[in-house]
C-alpha cells in the first residue's frame, strides 16, 4: 500500500488529468456525421462487409430519431452539435492492434498513461490492460497465465477481425441493438476501439482487468465498444477509467457496454468517470444476466459536462441477481442525470440499487431509475435506496424512480433522502480538533463509503482523492 | 389529438350553461376561453417509460361520454350556519367578488384539456366560505350523478384564523342513465393566514364511470391544508391532490387509500410544492390492487429555490391481492434549496404468508384471514384520518369490496 500512496502523491494534482498532448494523427475524419465518415472509419478498419452495413444501418436510424428534450430536469443536449463533432481520430502508431509493451509507444502517449498512473497499477494489481488514445487502443497486454486458460482481453477493432463469429453474434443485437436510443444508434454508426472480454467456463479471473480511455483532442468524439461475454461459472471484474482535458469547445463520449452474464457467472462492472467538464458523456450500458448469473455495477461520475447514464441489468434466468452502486458528484455547470434500470423477467431474481450524489456550487443531480417486475416473475425482490447530499442554495438534487410492478409475489422497496450536511456533525467534529473544510470532507468521505468499499483499494483511494480534489477551495 | 370532443361541443351549449346559472360577463368568457383551448392544449401529463403508458386518456371516448346540457345530480349541501355552504348559482348572486378573486387562481382552467373542459361545461358547484376566526365542523356535501356526464366545481375560502372540515361524497344514482359515465370536477382550496382545512373526498362512482379530479390548495402563512382522499369507485379514474404551500410556516398532509378491483385503473398523483420558509408535508398513500386492477401513483415533493427550513416526507404502499394486477409507483423528489429535510419510500408487495399461515392455522378460514389482514394493512392509513365519519365510510367501503 505505501508504494501507491506515494505514486497517488506525486500525481495527485489537477495537472494530472488537465494536461494537453500535441494532436499527432494518422487519420483523421471530417467533422460531423455522413455515410462518407462512416465509410471511411470502416475501410481505414479494413473492416468486413457485415459490419459496414451494420454501421450503415445505424447512422439511418439515427438520423430518423428524434434529440431526447423531454425528460424532465434532464441536461441540456441544446448545445451539443454532432456536426462539430469530429467522431473519428486514429492515433499515429506504429503498431495497429496495439502494442504489449509500454516503450514502444511513442513518447507523448506514454508519457500521457505515466501520468495517469496505468503502467504502474497495472504491476500492481490487474491481470490486463488496454489503454484507448483517441479512437483506438494503443496498448493492450494481459498476463499470460489468463491467456493460457483461454480468456480473451483484445481491443474490438482486433475482435471484428479474429472472432468475427462471437462479435456477428453478440455485437448490438439482443443487448444494445442500435434502436434503442439515439446514442445507441450514433454509437452504431461511428464507434471505434474498446474492448472485447471472454472468459470460458469456470474461469474466474483473479484480478481485476481495466481499460482506460483517453481523449486528448479537442472538439472529437469517443465511441469505444465493450463487449464482455462471461461463461458459465466464470467471473471477471472490469474496470474502466476515463479522462480528458479541459478545452473551449465541447467532446462527446457516447460509449456503448453489452455485457453477457451466462449461468453462474458473475460480472463486476467498476468506472470511474472523470471527464473534463466540455464533455457530454451520453453512454448506453446493458448486462443480460442467465440463471443464478450475478451482474454488479460500481459507478463513480465526478467529471463530464453532462451525464446520461442508466446502467440497466435485464435478469434473465431464474435466480440472477443485480446490484448497482453509483455515485455521482456535479459541481459547477454540471448536470449528472444518472441512475439505474432493472428488468425481472424470471422468477426468483433480486436487484439491489444503492444511488449517493452530491451536489454543490450550482450542481446537478438526477437520480432517474426503472425498476421493472414482469408478470411471471415470482418470488422476486428489489431494493432502491437513494440518498443525496446537498452543500448550497445553488444546486440541485433530483430523484426520480419509477416502478412497474406486474407480479404480486414480489418484495418491492424504494427509500430516498435527501440533506445536507449537517450541523452538528461539522461541530462535532470541529470539537475533535477538524477545521471546518477536513469535518466536510470527512463527512462526505464517510457519506460515499458503501461505494468507495466496493472498489479495489486503489481505486477507492483514486475515487476519493478526486472527490477531494473537487471539493478544494469551495467549501467555507 | 386522437379525443376530438370538441368538435362536438359548441359555444352556445357552454353560454347556455353559464346563462342558466345567471354568470357574469368575466365568467362566461373564462369558459369560452378554456372551450377554444381545447383545439390546442394536451391531456394531462401522464407516465411513459421506455415501450408503456401508465394511463392512456387518449383511449376515453370523450366524443359520447360529454353531453353537458343533460346533466342530473342529486346534492346536499349542508353546514354549520356561521359558515357560508353555497350552490354555485348563490355564490354567482351573491359573491361575485370573492368568486371573481378566487376561481381559476390555482387550478389554471386552460392547464390541460380536462381541465379545460371541466371549465367550459361546469354546471354545479359549492363555494365554502369561512369567515375570521370562524371554527366550523361537519360541512358536508354529497353528489349523486345520475346523468351521462358532470361537471363540478368546488371553491372553499378560509378566512384569517378559521378552520373548517369538510367532506365530499360522490356516487352514482340508482336512476342514473345506463353505460359509461363521465366525472369531472376540480376543487380549489384557498386557506388564508393562520387558518386551517381539512378536506375528505370519498369517490364510490359507477364502475362503468371515468373521473378526473384535480383538488389543490394555496397555503397561506401558517395555514394548513388536509386532505383525505378515498377512491373506491369508477373504471379508471386520474386524480391529482395537491398542496401548494406559499407561505411561511404552512403545513400540509395528504392521506390517500384506494381499493382497486376488477378491471379498475386508478392513476393518482400526490404533490406539494414548497414554496416558502418553514414549511412541512407529509405524504401517505396505501392502496390495494385486486383481480386485474391496476394503480399507477406519482408523488412529487418540489421544494423551491427559497424554501429554507423544509421537511418534506412521502410514504405509498401497495398491497397486491391479484397476480394479475399490476402496481405502478413513482415518487419523485425535486430538491432546489438545500436546507432541507425529505425523504421518500415506496413499497409494492403481496400479503404476508406467514401472517397467512399463523391465522388460518388458529382456525380463521383464508378468505377472512385475507380480509383481516387487508383491513390492518389500511390501519396506518385509518389512524391519519381524523374525521370519525370519513373514517367509518371508508372502512365500511373497503369491507364492502372484501366481502364482494
Amino acid at each position: 500500500m505505501s508504494s501507491d500512496q506515494d505514486h497517488l502523491k506525486e500525481t495527485d494534482t489537477e495537472a494530472r488529468f488537465e494536461f494537453k498532448k500535441e494532436e499527432r494523427s494518422a487519420v483523421k475524419s471530417d467533422k460531423g456525421l455522413t455515410e462518407e465518415v462512416v465509410r471511411l472509419i470502416s475501410e481505414d478498419k479494413d473492416e468486413p462487409e457485415w459490419m459496414l452495413e451494420r454501421r450503415l444501418r445505424a447512422l439511418k436510424q439515427y438520423q430518423a430519431m428524434p434529440m431526447p428534450t423531454d425528460w424532465p430536469g434532464q441536461p441540456d443536449l441544446t448545445e451539443l452539435d454532432i456536426e462539430e463533432i469530429v467522431p473519428y481520430i486514429r492515433p499515429d502508431v506504429d503498431k495497429r492492434e496495439g502494442v504489449d509493451d509500454w516503450t514502444e509507444l511513442p513518447e507523448e502517449i506514454k508519457d500521457t498513461f505515466d501520468k495517469l498512473g496505468i503502467p504502474e497499477a497495472e504491476k500492481n494489481a490487474l491481470s490486463g490492460v488496454g489503454a484507448q488514445y483517441e479512437s483506438e487502443v494503443v496498448y493492450q497486454n494481459m498476463q499470460e497465465q489468463w491467456e493460457e486458460k483461454g480468456v480473451v482481453f483484445m481491443n474490438m477493432d482486433r475482435a471484428v477481425q479474429e472472432h468475427p463469429e462471437l462479435v456477428k453474434e453478440y455485437f448490438m443485437t439482443t443487448c444494445v441493438p442500435p434502436s434503442d436510443n439515439k446514442f445507441a444508434a450514433l454509437h452504431g454508426a461511428v464507434w471505434s476501439g474498446g474492448s472485447f472480454v471472454y472468459v470460458p467456463e469456470d474461469v474466474t479471473v483473479e484480478m481485476p482487468v481495466q481499460a482506460y480511455f483517453r481523449m486528448n483532442s479537442e472538439g472529437m468524439g469517443q465511441f469505444e465498444h465493450t463487449l464482455i461475454v462471461a461463461e458459465e461459472g466464470s467471473e471477471v471484474h472490469y474496470i474502466e477509467g476515463c479522462s480528458a482535458p479541459k478545452y473551449g469547445t465541447h467532446n462527446l463520449h457516447s460509449g456503448c457496454v453489452e455485457v453477457f452474464v451466462e449461468e453462474d457467472a458473475h460480472v463486476q462492472y467498476s468506472t470511474v468517470q472523470n471527464w473534463s467538464k466540455n464533455t457530454f458523456n451520453l453512454n448506453t450500458k446493458r448486462a443480460i444476466v442467465e440463471s443464478n448469473g450475478k451482474m454488479e455495477w460500481v459507478s463513480g461520475s465526478m467529471g463530464s459536462k453532462a451525464t446520461m447514464l442508466y446502467p440497466c441489468t435485464i435478469l434473465k434466468g431464474r435466480g440472477a441477481t443485480d446490484t448497482h452502486i453509483t455515485i455521482a458528484f456535479a459541481g459547477e455547470g454540471q448536470n449528472i442525470d444518472t441512475g439505474a434500470k432493472v428488468y425481472h423477467n424470471a422468477p426468483d431474481t433480486s436487484s439491489t440499487i444503492e444511488s449517493k450524489s452530491i451536489s454543490k456550487d450550482g450542481g446537478r443531480t438526477n437520480y432517474r431509475g426503472l425498476v421493472h417486475i414482469a408478470d411471471g416473475a415470482e418470488g422476486s425482490s428489489t431494493a432502491v435506496e437513494c440518498d443525496a447530499l446537498m452543500f448550497d442554495n445553488e444546486s440541485t438534487s433530483d430523484t426520480m424512480p419509477y416502478m412497474e410492478i406486474e407480479e404480486s409475489k414480489v418484495d418491492v422497496a424504494h427509500e430516498a433522502t435527501v440533506g445536507k450536511i449537517g450541523d452538528e456533525d461539522i461541530f462535532y467534529l470541529q470539537s475533535r480538533g477538524l477545521d471546518d473544510d477536513d469535518a466536510k470532507k470527512m463527512i462526505v468521505a464517510g457519506f460515499i463509503e458503501p461505494i468507495t468499499e466496493e472498489l479495489p483499494i486503489e481505486y477507492a483511494v483514486e475515487l476519493n482523492r478526486l472527490i477531494e480534489l473537487e471539493m478544494e477551495g469551495s467549501l467555507g | 389529438m386522437s379525443t376530438q370532443v370538441h368538435a362536438n361541443l359548441t359555444e352556445e351549449q357552454v353560454r347556455e350553461i353559464s346563462g342558466n346559472l345567471d354568470e357574469p360577463d368575466w365568467l362566461l368568457e373564462t369558459r369560452l376561453e378554456a372551450l377554444e383551448a381545447l383545439e390546442t392544449i394536451d391531456m394531462p401529463d401522464v407516465i411513459r417509460t421506455p415501450g408503456r403508458d401508465w394511463t392512456n386518456l387518449h383511449e376515453l371516448d370523450f366524443e359520447t361520454l360529454v353531453d353537458p346540457l343533460n346533466w342530473a345530480e342529486e346534492k346536499d349541501q349542508v353546514g354549520p350556519d356561521d359558515v357560508e355552504v353555497l350552490p354555485w348559482g348563490e355564490a354567482v348572486a351573491e359573491h361575485e367578488e370573492l368568486l371573481k378573486e378566487h376561481f381559476g387562481s390555482i387550478v389554471d382552467p386552460q392547464e390541460n384539456y380536462l381541465t379545460a373542459l371541466s371549465t367550459a361545461l361546469f354546471s354545479t358547484g359549492t363555494v365554502i366560505y369561512v369567515p375570521e376566526g370562524v371554527d366550523a365542523e361537519d360541512v358536508t356535501i354529497r353528489t349523486e350523478m345520475n346523468s351521462r356526464s358532470l361537471f363540478n366545481y368546488t371553491l372553499v375560502v378560509t378566512e384569517e384564523s378559521s378552520s373548517v372540515t369538510i367532506l365530499e361524497r360522490q356516487s352514482t344514482g340508482s336512476d342514473a342513465v345506463d353505460g359509461e359515465k363521465y366525472y369531472s370536477a376540480i376543487v380549489e382550496v384557498i386557506a388564508g393566514e393562520n387558518s386551517s382545512v381539512q378536506y375528505g373526498s370519498l369517490q364510490n362512482l359507477s364502475e362503468d364511470s371515468y373521473s378526473f379530479s384535480c383538488k389543490r390548495g394555496d397555503a397561506d402563512t401558517y395555514a394548513t391544508i388536509d386532505w383525505i382522499e378515498g377512491n373506491i369507485g369508477t373504471q379508471l379514474t386520474k386524480s391529482e391532490v395537491s398542496t401548494e404551500l406559499n407561505g411561511d410556516g404552512s403545513e400540509t398532509q395528504i392521506v390517500g387509500a384506494f381499493f382497486g378491483h376488477d378491471e379498475q385503473h386508478f392513476d393518482l398523483d400526490v404533490k406539494v410544492w414548497h414554496r416558502a420558509e418553514h414549511t412541512t408535508a407529509d405524504l401517505v398513500t396505501r392502496g390495494v390492487t385486486d383481480d386485474t386492477a391496476r394503480s399507477v401513483y406519482e408523488g412529487v415533493q418540489d421544494v423551491g429555490r427559497d424554501a429554507w427550513d423544509t421537511s418534506s416526507y412521502q410514504r405509498e404502499n401497495t398491497l397486491m391481492l391479484s397476480d394479475e394486477s399490476e402496481a405502478d409507483a413513482s415518487p419523485k423528489l425535486i430538491i432546489n434549496n438545500h436546507d432541507t429535510e425529505a425523504s421518500h419510500s415506496a413499497t409494492v408487495g403481496q400479503i404476508d404468508q406467514e401472517d397467512l399461515l399463523y391465522m388460518t392455522s388458529r382456525g380463521v378460514s383464508p378468505r377472512l384471514a385475507r380480509n383481516m389482514l387487508v383491513e390492518g394493512f389500511f390501519v396506518p392509513v385509518m389512524e391519519e384520518i381524523a374525521v370519525d365519519e370519513f373514517r367509518e365510510d371508508l372502512e365500511e367501503l373497503i369491507q364492502q369490496r372484501l366481502r364482494g
